[in-house]
């Protein structure tokens, strides 16, 4: 078993600093915002969204902690969050007295900061992203919306990302390099030309967000500088050093390993300022930081030294924070970022691409243990057995990192969708389990509308009436009532989910729509292939690749349910139509409620290997997956490969909510109840082990899930005790990987007791983390809810 | 008892506590021994009972079951392990399923008390990979007292077993009040070394059998009686060691 060593001092109390913070809100950005908005009433949208960078980089607080040796602050205090007027202020004045009170992902802000906020409201009345996105949604949508039965509404009330930049070409030219590609395209701009002079605002705006970042850099080398004067002799050494290295990048290429490290989080750091998007990833990690690497070797900087600006560099992305509306929150518990980092995979030709950094990165973040940065490690036939059982031994940390993403079946679905081979193979995770091509791939490859499956089944047998709030919504085929047969069930399934299923799609299209149009974002559009030549923002089709996806949530109760109902209603016939119905509407609780709820239980169910409905599983997903290929997205048609979307299980912590808000489902689960997460079996299911859920997980058609295939197994951790048993965890992986063909797995190796342990006694548990669904976040300041959820997950055990 | 129908009380898949790899380890109901610490006692109920787990199964079924997980077996070198109660109470169906299995390139492993006559034993130990033996005791009276039988037959066959090449492993389940003491230890390690034997592995007595007891409505001496943990064998297990034999310790 590896032990991963431990932090140096430094990191070590930087870390405790960190974990202690109460969290609360800044305002800064929202003030600075809302100034450079009216200076800039009369601007295309292009140039007032550089503006404002410009004024917020020019003028918000900075500081450098006294531990660090990589600087660049995202609000005026660790773990603050910054309010981003820009997106939504509704739901942000509406709350701000519950901020503190909140059963989960608390923050705190003082009176001063709510009457700052206060103030500003009036003028971002009707001006912000939420006010036109649901002012422009469609009619019947709005209904749809409102209901809660398709939610997006992360998608009208903050930026987009979900998308990794090319931080390639940055530490090797620096943003000079962007700035000379944006000045060769703009010097050629022939303004008769309406493209060509619409491009030149977004090209200019480019130049502004560079000279923003320039004067951001600047600032940190003063105050370095400043900083050195009084500090001790070895303090005031470093301090000089970030001086000089602010000096350089990342306007210019970086030299060395951690002018890279600097330059990297300045820019990642930015992209998460301009925007408040998340998942905003850092790519493949590993791969092009090691040349950097390779030249710090040589001048004689030693591996413990990488580390612990490795160490550094983790700690600082958790600094950065983000708050969500109470509705939201519940989508996302645990305040996550997703700033997902990707290491391990394959070549172009086929060889590993583990080397000494690979190992170092997963090593460093094993001893940090954060919830962030959110650690991929992608997996593929040749990954050396030495550095899965690292891989394992992390996972026993608990954690819930690095999770696996499957190259053998990600790249041939990517080669399928219309990527390149060499791009394919150089994809990366993004956020959770989605993935797509650092520096080419537009936003949102997933993270658009949630789509709840068993609800919209309630809906299919219910005639097109939704249970919850009695609305119709869709054009039913009659009542379960009255169906004759268990292919009415599924015919009404069908003709219900594909009505549902356009109205995603215009919900989606609609906010795609609204974000183009008020805030594109410059410095990231900057990063992305091909926006500078194309002289177009990702959002009006400058990426290379745009294909997106949206999530399916319930997947498996979706399945269960049509099992049960067949089963007992038309095959063994032990239930009848009416006793069935009763039962769900009255959400079990009648006399003879608990024998149905223990009948419909005992049919088959997903995850343990059986056929009879695994296979309606798939059968139900078919109409999403047969659907979905119709549709486009905004940008088709403008440029990038793609256009279109696919399906994806990522349902983060969706499933949640999700579940409150539906109705007795025929697969047991009371009314209220979570709903299956990913396409993971339903909680306490799956009662044949692991290897029976890989197997039905497996059925489901991967290759067009490109969106991810997001699977949590539980493990108990006296389960990994044994070197014997790692050995056969990496088997039981591989198997699922190379013979299977999965898509992804993570592990949770937490027991029952330890986490029933923390709801007791949060105060000795303030750096458990666990993982939530395609990300891991502190235990503690998780919802009761939420915490319960993830108690009863199905632990793996003999 | 036949060749076409067999009685299982459970198929547990992922089993990666006994032998090689990922394994599933069907469970053959019937035991010709009745010790008092059992960890299976349904296995002991006759068919018949209504308490009985067993299930009737053709040798397909069975096989169609265990197949699913093939390919975590081809990969991790592991495969089907048969167990009970006693494997070859159900003799003929065993062997029945073996052969299909071995048409489907799965290795076999036994778990059994070997508490037959060596000629039975021989011909179906022939047929599998690998033998797991139980040796519950050295001494004959003790051994009736603890399991209702003779361990005559038993050792014979550990002693056949360990000339006969055969890969195989004699496992000692270290039983409170039974078979745990030191003078044990050294009476077992004489046994195994006059019978050749040079490997044993340690099973720590445990309780993971006792909800069974109540559920089911059987008597169990054993109830409550404290389970042991590996650390509580160290001292046994450097008995034997001493003597030349090489001890790992399970459960």
């Amino acid at each position: 078993m590896k032990n991963f060593g431990k932090m140096s001092k430094r990191i070590s109390s930087f870390r405790e600093e960190l974990l202690s913070i109460r969290p609360e809100v800044c305002v800064e950005r929202a003030l600075l915002t809302t100034k450079a908005y009216k200076e800039h009433e009369m601007d295309q949208i292009v140039l007032k969204r550089a503006y404002m960078l410009k004024e917020i980089l020019s003028n918000m607080s900075i500081y450098i902690e006294p531990q660090t040796l990589i600087v660049g602050n995202q609000a005026s205090a660790n773990r603050s969050a910054p309010i981003f007027p820009e997106y939504a202020m509704d739901w942000v004045i509406r709350e701000l007295d519950e901020f503190d009170k909140r059963p989960g992902d608390r923050f705190f802000i003082s009176e001063e900061n709510k009457n700052a906020l206060r103030e500003i409201y009036p003028y971002w009345k009707g001006r912000t992203l939420q006010d036109k996105g649901y002012s422009a949604y469609p009619e019947q949508a709005k209904i749809i919306y409102d209901m809660g039965l398709i939610r997006n509404e992360g998608n009208i009330t903050s930026g987009d990302a979900h998308l990794a930049v090319d931080y390639e070409f940055l530490l090797k030219h620096g943003l000079n390099g962007v700035k000379e590609r944006v000045l060769a395209k703009l010097n050629k701009t022939d303004y008769t030309d309406f493209e060509q002079m619409k491009a030149s605002y977004f090209l200019k705006a480019i130049l502004i967000t560079i000279d923003a970042v320039e004067i951001y850099a600047k600032r940190f080398a003063d105050l370095a500088l400043e900083q050195a004067k009084v500090a001790e002799p070895v303090r005031a050494k470093e301090l000089e050093r970030i001086a000089q290295t602010c000096s350089n990048v990342p306007m210019r290429g970086a030299k060395d390993f951690y002018e890279a490290v600097q330059s990297l989080w300045f820019v990642h750091l930015i992209l998460q300022i301009e925007s408040n998007g998340h998942s905003l990833s850092f790519g493949r990690f590993d791969q092009f930081m090691y040349p950097y690497y390779l030249i710090s070797k040589q001048n004689g900087v030693s591996d413990e030294e990488i580390t612990e600006l490795l160490e550094n560099l983790w700690i600082k992305s958790l600094t950065i924070n983000k708050i969500r509306s109470w509705g939201h929150t519940k989508f996302a518990a645990g305040s996550p970022m997703y700033q997902n980092l990707t290491i391990g995979g394959q070549m172009f030709d086929g060889k590993s691409a583990v080397n000494e950094l690979t190992r170092l990165t997963l090593n460093s973040i094993a001893v940090t243990r954060l919830p962030q940065p959110n650690l991929t490690v992608r997996y593929f036939k040749g990954l050396e057995e030495d550095f899965m059982q690292d891989c394992i031994s992390m996972i026993k940390l608990g954690f819930g990192m690095p999770a696996f993403n499957n190259d053998e079946i990600i790249i041939p679905s990517l080669v399928e969708q219309g990527v390149s081979y060499e791009d394919a193979c150089n994809y990366s995770a993004i956020g959770c389990v989605e993935v797509g091509v650092p520096g080419k791939w537009g936003y949102r490859c997933t993270g658009m509308s949630y789509l709840n499956f068993p609800r919209a089944l309630l809906i299919a047998l219910n005639d097109g009436v939704d249970l919850t709030t009695g609305n119709k919504v869709a054009n039913g085929i009659g009542h379960f009532l009255d169906m004759k047969s268990f292919d009415d069930v599924l015919k009404a399934w069908d003709v219900t989910a594909r009505q549902l299923i356009r109205i995603g799609i215009t919900l989606d299209n609609c906010a795609d729509m609204v974000v183009e149009q008020n805030v594109p974002d410059i410095l990231c559009s900057a990063l992305v292939d091909d926006c500078i030549e194309r002289g177009k923002h990702l959002k009006e089709g400058g990426a290379i690749y745009d294909i997106i996806s949206q999530l399916q949530v319930g997947v498996a109760n979706l399945g269960d349910s049509l099992a049960s109902i067949k089963k007992c209603v038309f095959e063994e016939k032990t239930l009848t139509k009416e006793q069935l119905w009763n039962a769900l509407i009255t959400n079990y609780a009648r006399e003879d409620g608990e024998r149905i709820r223990q009948m419909l239980i005992d049919a088959p169910k997903y995850g343990n290997d059986d056929d009879y409905v695994d296979e309606l599983v798939v059968k139900g997903y078919d109409t999403y997956l047969d659907e979905i290929k119709h549709y486009k997205n905004t940008r088709y048609g403008r440029g990038p490969i793609g256009g279109h979307f696919y399906a994806g299980t990522s349902s983060v912590a969706a499933n949640v909510p999700q579940g409150e808000g539906t109705w007795a489902t025929p697969d047991g689960r009371r009314r209220g109840e979570p709903l299956a997460e990913g396409c993971s079996p339903t909680h306490s299911r799956d009662t044949n082990g692991p290897t029976s859920v890989f197997k039905s997980v497996s059925k489901l058609k991967t290759e067009k899930i490109v969106g991810g295939v997001l699977l949590n197994q539980k493990f108990n951790p006296i389960m990994l005790e044994r070197q014997s048993d790692c050995d056969k965890l990496s088997m039981l992986i591989r198997t699922f990987f190379d013979t299977l063909h999965g898509f992804h797995v993570q592990y949770n190796v937490v027991s029952r007791e330890t986490l029933l342990d923390a709801q007791k006694h949060p105060e000795n548990y303030k750096d458990l983390i666990v993982r939530v669904a395609g990300y891991s976040a502190f235990f503690t300041i998780l919802s009761k809810q939420t915490q319960d959820d993830i108690i009863e997950r199905t632990e793996q055990v003999l | 008892m036949s060749k076409d129908k067999g009685y299982v009380f459970n198929i547990q898949k992922f089993c990666i506590h006994d032998g090689e790899g990922i394994r599933t380890t069907v469970f053959l109901n019937g035991c010709n021994l009745n010790c008092k610490w059992c960890a299976n006692p349904e296995s002991r109920l006759c068919i018949s009972d209504p308490r009985s787990d067993a299930v009737e199964y053709s040798v397909q079924e069975i096989l169609k079951e265990v197949l699913k997980d093939k390919p975590f077996y081809d990969k991790s070198g592991g495969g089907v392990t048969l167990s009970g109660g006693e494997t070859l109470v159900q003799k003929e169906f065993a062997l029945a399923l073996i052969e299909e299995l071995k048409k489907h390139g799965v290795s076999v492993t036994i778990e059994t008390a070997g508490n037959v006559c060596n000629d039975e034993f021989r011909a179906f130990v022939s047929k599998v990979d690998f033998v797991f033996i139980d040796c519950k005791h050295y001494d004959e009276e003790r051994h009736v007292l603890g399991t209702g039988a003779s361990n005559k037959r038993i050792l014979e066959n550990i002693s056949w077993l360990a000339q006969s090449g055969k890969p195989y492993m004699v496992r000692i389940p270290v039983i409170p009040n039974f078979n745990d003491g030191i003078e044990d230890a050294n009476a077992f390690g004489d046994l195994f070394l006059s019978l050749g034997v040079k490997e044993v592995e340690l099973l720590p007595f445990h309780q993971l059998g006792q909800s069974k007891y109540k559920t089911k409505n059987i008597n169990y001496e054993y109830e409550n009686v404290p389970q042991k943990k590996k650390e509580d064998l160290k001292e046994f297990a450097s008995v034997l060691e001493q003597k030349g034999i090489s001890v790992s310790i399970g459960g």
